[in-house]
């Protein structure tokens, strides 16, 4: 089974006041020495996947360079990043390979490398095209350097673009919110993504609200069943423009769904490389220290730039994926996908039936209109999607 | 030692006005403790004891006195509890001296229990020494302290002694006054055993040690007794006398004080205020005074994590083991699942034995509202006690209903009254006296239903006199009320762990209160949830708690599914450390809403 490759780049122009992963602004010296201690690792896959008993594929059919800001690194970085994935793995001639950029970053020059790198799908973090909005979170765009970035990439062939919006930002209202959204449909592209505000201890605007401070426009965020709302805005809003929702964030016209993030939510392989960047791999064989274990391991990098530099030789926590972590990861990732999760699916590489909490489970959420069956599939509702959580929890512990 | 030479004598004195330093200082100045064994104030041995400043069980030590005249004499101190919930022990440790010294502190004055326990003192026959303590604080005010136990008390303080128990200031005074303005003990070692027990606990290596106070014969070792309300008869193994360190010795006579230990297994035999008699030669009559001691206050214990429940149990034996006031059987509620209904001498006690059981046996308990008891008479005749609203019985088959009443004396500063005087009016109090004492005080004596007292009233008390109002109060009886049972109910269904037992004049507000409190005690879940509270099938208030909207992970951990499993597992956890009625999973907190209702 081919590979996702994911590469994680740290780096942004500025840190965006919600943002709660491990990226920031960084000098050009230390991205040189990310870069080449990212490629140091791809050298030493093979050997790692080795020590984990995992299955070590050399076909890769979809590549994702995310952060952070990867379009921030200098024009020789990315190639050296693109040819050393080359070097190690045979990419196959019709694998997706996306790059995320911001708004304000796609110069002629910077999209001129995409192309030279092979890239054929761009994901911009546009989060909202209300420049009040953008502006409070510190992000350095606005709705007319987006656009122009847009008529760029296009022109130069890079048509299969993904925009990101957020929901829940400071200063929007259910107005604003659907003025973005709607812009993201006259933008016409093929795939957007769809993000609520998370407020947790991570990011500097989600500390300040559970504090219950003003910085950062706290007092101006909708509460939480306004960003509710406005999610159930955006799914009618995008499905009326025929962008089909196919994941809680994700939608899409029909064949542009993201492959590499489909690889995530339906657990097929894939290697990450760089700071906080996760893997899956299955294994080659049942690990005899985990008798429990089914064919799969996780293993991931320091999420600490500093922490992941100081480290010579590659470095990972890693564990086996254990029948019922397994069937759980099966419910909070593959019920994150509107065809839902096949029943049958379940049952077949498991060595023991479902429990018996898990039929009890299912019976009380949907009892509640969470989640429902057909044609032998499992799917959320939509007023499912909003709990997901509540969902998911339940089949955690069964 | 010859009787004219022994003193018996207790110190009483109300929370924080000294008792404790006071006992120290008489111990180091007899020798008895030197300094450095002094680890301030031994008398309360347990910590939560010192951490409260009370002493939860009396102790007795006895000390040489060598006075002035040259002459030595035997000092027997017999520690009281500094609490209302423990008067009947009070009055039993007093009942074994001639004296007490009665200390006020010097800028407080007389509080609320200096006058109940001189008052339990006077009515046992005993001769007082008013001591004036903490004459070295600047805001002292020796002559006002004295007027105040004159006005207030009534008792002669024209040779009050000033004193420093802090600094050892007068103690020789004390010492001197004890041993002069203080009776030595009647009875005589020839008449027929009466030993009078104040106090009794277990150890695990001896069994239960009593300590007792001889009033007539001899307790040896050997001598056959009988305990007076169950005839149970033991051997004297040992006697002894606590110096603090504990003295064997071969007899107690007439007037002496120690402790014995007889093979005696259960603390419950051993009620405090028995007669210790001898089977071979029993008195012709116990010693007055000896009552049945019943628990007032009553609780369910419930331990968070279900899985707790033998451990609470044992916990629970242990400490009935030291504790005979304390009462407990099993009981199991739907929404708790199973735990013990408690029954305690009063709100003190039953904090003391929830802190205990929380501290020393590391267990994390629920415990609902606390209720009294209740006297129920039946349409046909039948009478019995109701002290758990799960038991109430249906209104129609109840002709009366009594519940118990206390009175309750509060001294406080006269600019406090005002806000106090609401306080027993809300709490459906009545007015028996009001009285100016010195000092810019005012005593007031209320009648009260226990009832109102056990859930929030001294809090309120403090809250609305910022701490300046004391408290003491005695059951004294019983009186017909218009009681009903509030439920509550979660999505329909009645949560029998929060029914209260309540006035009905009040409790539509009760009920607003504890609905509205609720409301933001319950998490919001996949549904609607109707929280209503009810007096049989009548909804008297109801909330809402909207249907949650969101709860979702709406963005890209690329592929990082470890973040998603934590959260997912923190909210697992989250609803597991919750009680599940019906559908609704309820926080711990809620349970506890019903004691705080008004608090805000």
């Amino acid at each position: 089974m081919a590979l996702g490759i994911y590469i994680s780049v740290p780096f942004c122009r500025s840190k965006c006041t919600f943002c709660n992963f491990a990226s920031g602004v960084f000098s050009r010296d230390r991205m040189q020495r990310y870069v080449d201690r990212v490629c140091a690792d791809m050298a030493d896959s093979a050997r790692i996947a080795e020590s984990l008993g995992a299955v070590y594929e050399r076909d890769v059919d979809t590549i994702y360079l995310g952060g952070g800001t990867p379009s921030t690194l200098a024009p020789d970085q990315p190639e050296q990043l693109f040819q050393s994935v080359r070097e190690r793995f045979r990419v196959l001639p019709d694998a997706e390979v996306t790059v995320e950029c911001a708004p304000g970053t796609l110069s002629a020059e910077v999209i001129a490398t995409l192309l030279r790198c092979g890239v054929n799908r761009v994901s911009m973090g546009v989060q909202s095209f209300v420049d009040q909005e953008t502006r409070a979170v510190a992000r350095l765009h606005d709705r007319a350097i987006t656009l122009a970035d847009l008529d760029r990439l296009r022109a130069a062939g890079l048509a299969n673009i993904n925009l990101d919006l957020i929901a829940g930002l400071p200063h929007q209202t259910e107005e604003s919110w659907r003025y973005s959204v709607r812009e993201l449909i006259a933008s016409e592209v093929p795939h957007a993504s769809v993000y609520i505000l998370e407020v947790d201890e991570d990011s500097r605007l989600g500390r300040e609200l559970i504090a219950g401070g003003q910085r950062y426009h706290a007092h101006h965020v909708p509460d939480g069943d306004q960003t509710a709302r406005f999610y159930e805005i955006a799914c009618d809003l995008l499905t009326e423009a025929g962008i089909a929702q196919y994941e809680i964030s994700n939608f899409a016209r029909p064949g542009f769904e993201s492959r590499h993030n489909l690889k995530y939510w339906t657990r097929r392989p894939y290697l990450g490389f760089g700071v906080d960047a996760h893997s899956m791999l299955l294994a080659r064989q049942l690990h005899p220290d985990f008798p429990e274990s089914t064919a799969a391991v996780r293993f991931s990098a320091a999420d600490d730039l500093d922490r992941y530099l100081a480290q010579t030789t590659s470095e990972y926590e890693s564990s086996c994926v254990t029948q019922r972590q397994a069937l759980e990861e099966e419910m909070f990732l593959g019920l994150r996908l509107n065809r839902g999760v096949a029943l049958d699916a379940l049952c077949e590489h498991r060595r023991s039936p479902l429990p018996p909490a898990f039929h009890a489970v299912v019976r009380e959420v949907t009892e509640n209109g969470l989640l429902q069956e057909s044609e032998g599939r499992l799917l959320l509702t939509e007023r499912g999607r909003l709990l997901s959580n509540e969902v998911f929890a339940r089949f955690i512990n069964l | 030692m010859d009787r004219a030479h022994i003193r018996n004598f207790a110190i009483i004195a109300h929370i924080d006005h000294g008792k404790s330093t006071l006992s120290d200082r008489l111990l180091e100045m007899t020798g008895s403790v030197t300094a450095r064994e002094m680890q301030a104030q031994v008398l309360d041995a347990m910590d939560l004891e010192r951490e409260r400043g009370i002493t939860i069980k009396a102790h007795a030590v006895r000390m040489a006195y060598t006075a002035k005249n040259g002459e030595t004499y035997q000092l027997n101190l017999i520690d009281t509890p500094g609490h209302v919930d423990f008067s009947y022990e009070v009055s039993r440790s007093l009942a074994s001296c001639e004296g007490a010294l009665l200390v006020v502190d010097a800028s407080q004055g007389v509080e609320a229990q200096t006058l109940a326990n001189a008052y339990l003192a006077i009515n046992n026959g005993l001769d007082i020494i008013p001591v004036i303590n903490k004459i070295d604080l600047p805001s002292a005010d020796v002559e006002r302290a004295k007027e105040m136990v004159e006005s207030a008390v009534g008792i002669d303080c024209k040779d009050a002694l000033p004193v420093s128990a802090k600094t050892g200031l007068g103690i020789e005074d004390v010492l001197e006054a004890i041993v002069h303005r203080l009776p030595p003990p009647k009875g005589t070692p020839e008449a027929a055993l009466q030993a009078l027990i104040f106090d009794s606990w277990f150890d695990p290596y001896r069994g239960v040690i009593v300590l007792a106070r001889v009033i007539n014969g001899v307790l040896e070792k050997g001598t056959h007794i009988m305990l007076w309300t169950n005839k149970k008869t033991f051997e004297v193994e040992s006697l002894g006398v606590l110096t603090p360190k504990p003295v064997e010795i071969d007899r107690l006579e007439a007037g002496e004080v120690g402790f014995l230990i007889c093979n005696i297994k259960n603390v419950q035999d051993t009620k405090i205020g028995d007669t210790i008699t001898d089977a071979d030669h029993p008195a012709i009559e116990a010693l007055p005074g000896f009552e049945e001691l019943k628990p007032m206050v009553f609780a369910g214990l419930y331990t968070v994590d279900s899985h707790e429940h033998t451990l609470l149990r044992e916990a629970l034996e242990k400490l009935r083991l030291n504790d005979s006031s304390f009462f407990f059987e099993p009981e199991s509620s739907t929404a708790l699942g199973f735990g013990f209904r408690c029954g305690f001498l009063g709100l003190l006690h039953m904090e003391i034995i929830q802190e205990r059981l929380e501290r020393e046996y590391n267990l994390e308990l629920i415990t609902t509202a606390p209720s009294v008891r209740y006297r129920i008479t039946a349409t046909d005749g039948d009478a019995f006690e109701v002290d758990n609203p799960s038991k109430w019985p249906d209104p129609g088959t109840v002709e009366t209903i009594e519940e118990p009443i206390i009175t309750a004396n509060i001294i406080t500063r006269e600019e406090y009254v005002g806000g106090i005087l609401k306080l027993v009016e809300d709490k459906r109090g009545k007015q028996k006296n009001f009285e100016y004492i010195s000092g810019g005080r005012v005593m007031l004596t209320y009648e009260l239903p226990l009832n109102e007292i056990v859930l929030d009233f001294y809090d309120k008390l403090k809250s609305v006199s910022r701490g300046y109002a004391s408290l003491d109060y005695h059951f004294t009886g019983y009186r017909e009320s218009d009681m009903v049972k509030m439920d509550i109910l979660v999505a329909g269904e009645a949560v029998d762990a929060l029914s209260v037992i309540v006035h009905r004049d009040f409790a539509f507000e009760r009920g607003r209160a504890l609905v509205s409190k609720m409301r933001e005690l319950i998490p919001r879940q996949m549904f609607e949830v109707a929280i209503q509270a009810a007096i049989g099938a009548k909804v008297i208030a109801r909330e809402t708690v909207g249907a949650i909207r969101k709860n979702v992970i709406a963005k890209c951990y690329g592929g990082d599914i470890s973040r998603k499993r934590k959260l997912l597992e923190k909210q697992k956890e989250g609803k597991k450390r919750m009680k599940r009625i019906g559908k609704v999973d309820i926080p711990q907190e809620a349970f506890l809403a019903v004691l705080k209702v008004g608090e805000d």
